[in-house]
């Protein structure tokens, strides 16, 4: 992944997650991973076009989303639906969004799609090639998320 | 009785006087002993570090508190039956002092401690036993046992020119195929053709061990790519610090290094070098010219090629893709600038003044992508004109090795040119031409 | 989201989602997230604010606002959805009714197309994460003016 685009992602997700989780997070190592595939059970996608090609994906497990989701709305939710997957969304929305905003103050001009939930039943993420990822970990008090962002240079 | 008594009397060493003791065991159910002086310590392991590209008698090293010692397998070394013993077991090891350095053996069983009379040596019958003959001292009889005698010093001993092949003269007429061939050298099968075994089997272990401490002290990954120089550089290592060979820390194995590393690595390249390499490309060159540039680190490398390409291939349309996977160093790449630029260097003319330094030109960063990025990793390149890879797939492991070759077969366009490190080759080298000027080489892909 | 004030003052102040004759201020919310639809309802309702309907694309937004004007004093919209975005959106409200008041909720700041939305017509924007104090600042001064 292009050296600048790193920091907006990094800065982007601690901001905005540490915002609206309203605690402290720690982030750990950032690092590349040979495949780009959710591992931890809940992940919301945004699509990225414009200079790239790819998506932005942040991967949690199912009792961190629901830990999550219960936060952000104040209210304690037991499973996943349409509200819980919808503020999973709304996070990977913001996270994207921001660095996106980030990237255009460098010069970089991203295009975002509207975000989508995968879950456990339907984690096929299919890749025609394997794609390298960039893994951002973020510990929180909610649990472990990870931010996952691959991209293609389009040369 | 009394005759029984007067025998034994007489084979009674306590009536002769002892002066050779020594540690017995066995192998392949005959026995054998080493002169206790010889002997450190017994010891039983089950772990050792396997080494890889030794010859077949080393097991591997060990670790004995604090020593990386090497462990030989006496079974394999002299092509006896290895018995039966399954490798999860702990094997019996016997630790030789020896004058230049302490080994371990591995045998069958360890017995115990006999005492003779050196009086009562035999020496050894060309015809005895399945060993040659020149490592035994003699044979002694005790107790109704009959011991071989080792002469350690001589199978293990450095100066040993020698080939350990063995003669299995002895009624089993068995000769397995590494009896047959000299020992094999540290260094694998695809070597430089017609070199043979220069070094003895010590100082082949000594090399084994130097290749794997570079390995676990500077991730630096012997192989085809940079053997001849290792082999070189063991050599002028040896004289300079004769007994004392082994890498004990990350500080040697940087200083054995050291002489490893290509001119101007970490700095910019001077006019002379870049003259060299821009002779190696054609002169016709146009359109699109793409370069790839793995393990670019803090980008020295990058903006020269840069620079170069520029410089002598102006209408070219060039696009370097730099990757490195060391975050910090690549992430200051981009950024990389001059404070006080120097005379004779290859970026002259592409600098511009900017706050507290000089900063390269626009078509120069343009040209460049510096991507964060683990080059084992798949990735889409396009065509490629030139790749420019010093130093960097020796720090890969064989296995990647061959993978980023194997991205140069796909990638790399015939006639594109390649440039490893100065003391770095092609894994293959004959679908490469090699070119040359003056002290510099690079190579084509044919 | 936690936000300061949850609740409303204890001294009876006004409620900045009521008119000056008591009545609500009817507000149109356009978000494709339900969460995000909750959550501005939430921060609007507890103002006093009506929120009188919702959609979860550009398309149905536009349908909304035609089928429920004059009534509609207040768009919230998002940028981002799917089938109809939240600017070509606004493009067709501003056509339909030229004092239609409509802020921007978006993620994205700085970005051409927030600029473009402002440009087309719209009063303001926010930002997300919603803020509860900004969301009520930005609606109460684009009701005022």
């Amino acid at each position: 992944m292009r050296v600048e685009y790193i920091n907006p992602f990094v800065e982007a997700a601690y901001n905005v997650i540490q915002e609206v989780l309203q605690s402290d997070i720690v982030r750990k190592d950032l690092y590349l991973k040979k495949t780009s595939h959710p591992v931890l059970g809940v992940a919301a996608m945004v699509g990225l076009a414009g200079d790239v090609e790819g998506r932005v994906l942040i991967d949690m497990s199912q009792e961190t989303a629901l830990h999550i989701a219960s936060t952000m709305n104040n209210e304690e939710l037991t499973e996943m639906d349409e509200l819980a997957k919808a503020t999973i969304m709304e996070m990977a929305n913001m996270i994207t969004a921001q660095a996106v905003t980030k990237l255009f103050d460098l010069g970089f001009k991203f295009d975002l799609t509207p975000p989508s939930l995968i879950t456990g039943s339907n984690m096929q993420v299919s890749n025609a090639n394997e794609v390298e990822a960039l893994i951002v970990p973020l510990e929180t008090p909610q649990g472990l998320v990870e931010i996952n962002v691959a991209v293609r240079e389009r040369m | 009785m009394n005759q029984l008594t007067d025998e034994k009397l007489k084979d009674n060493s306590s009536f002769v006087k002892v002066d050779f003791s020594m540690v017995t065991f066995t192998l392949a159910g005959k026995d054998y002993g080493i002169d206790i002086m010889k002997v450190k310590e017994i010891s039983k392991a089950s772990t050792f570090t396997f080494v890889p590209n030794a010859p077949p008698f080393v097991k591997g090293v060990y670790n004995l508190r604090g020593d990386i010692i090497s462990v030989i397998d006496l079974r394999v070394f002299f092509n006896l039956q290895v018995l039966d013993n399954t490798n999860t077991e702990s094997e019996n090891m016997i630790i030789l002092r020896l004058q230049d350095h302490t080994i371990a053996v591995i045998v069958d069983s360890i017995d115990n401690v006999v005492g003779i009379s050196t009086a009562n040596v035999q020496p050894p019958h060309p015809l005895f036993g399945d060993i040659n003959i020149k490592y035994i001292n003699g044979i002694a009889e005790n107790n109704g046992h009959l011991y071989v005698i080792l002469d350690v010093e001589r199978i293990f001993g450095t100066g040993e020119a020698a080939e350990a092949e063995v003669s299995a003269e002895s009624g089993t007429g068995r000769r397995p195929p590494s009896a047959q061939a000299p020992v094999p050298g540290a260094g694998n099968a695809a070597a430089a053709p017609g070199k043979t075994a220069e070094e003895s089997p010590e100082e082949e272990l000594d090399l084994t061990f130097i290749e794997e401490t570079l390995v676990t002290f500077a991730s630096f990954y012997p192989s085809p790519v940079n053997q001849e120089w290792i082999r070189n550089r063991f050599s002028s290592w040896k004289a300079k610090r004769g007994e004392n060979v082994q890498l004990a820390n990350k500080e040697d194995a940087e200083a054995f290094l050291s002489s490893f590393y290509s001119p101007f690595t970490g700095t910019f390249w001077n006019n002379d070098f870049a003259d060299k390499i821009a002779s190696f490309i054609n002169k016709d060159s146009k359109g699109n010219f793409f370069v790839w540039n793995p393990g670019c680190a803090n980008g020295y490398e990058t903006y020269s090629a840069a620079c170069m390409i520029k410089k002598y291939f102006p209408a070219v349309n060039l696009k370097i893709i730099a990757h490195d996977n060391d975050l910090i160093k690549i992430s200051m790449a981009p950024g990389l600038a001059v404070s006080k630029p120097g005379e004779g260097l290859i970026y002259e003319g592409f600098l511009a003044e900017s706050t507290g330094g000089y900063q390269f030109k626009k078509e120069i960063k343009d040209s460049i992508l510096f991507e964060y990025h683990d080059v084992t990793h798949n990735y889409s390149l396009p065509k490629l004109d030139m790749v420019v890879m010093r130093d960097t797939v020796s720090f890969l492991p064989s296995d990647k090795q061959k993978y980023i070759f194997q991205v140069l077969d796909e990638y790399l366009k015939p006639g594109g040119l390649l440039i490893l490190g100065a003391n770095e080759k092609p894994l293959e080298p004959e679908r490469w031409e090699t070119v040359e000027n003056a002290g510099v080489t690079a190579y084509k892909k044919k | 989201m936690k936000a300061t004030s949850d609740f409303p003052n204890i001294n009876e102040r006004k409620l900045d989602g009521l008119r000056e004759n008591g009545e609500p201020y009817r507000v149109l919310v356009v978000d494709d997230s339900i969460f995000v639809t909750k959550q501005i309802g939430q921060i609007l309702k507890s103002e006093g604010f009506e929120v009188i309907a919702t959609a979860s694309d550009g398309l149905e937004g536009v349908e909304k606002y035609k089928e429920l004007s004059p009534n509609v004093d207040l768009v919230t919209m998002d940028i981002t959805m799917p089938r109809m975005d939240g600017v070509t959106a606004l493009e067709k409200i501003i056509e339909f009714d030229k004092d239609a008041k409509v802020v921007m909720i978006s993620a994205l700041g700085k970005q051409d197309l927030v600029k473009k939305s402002l440009l087309l017509g719209a009063k303001n924007y926010i930002v997300k994460p919603l803020d509860r104090k900004k969301v009520l600042e930005r609606v109460v001064t684009v009701l005022k003016s």
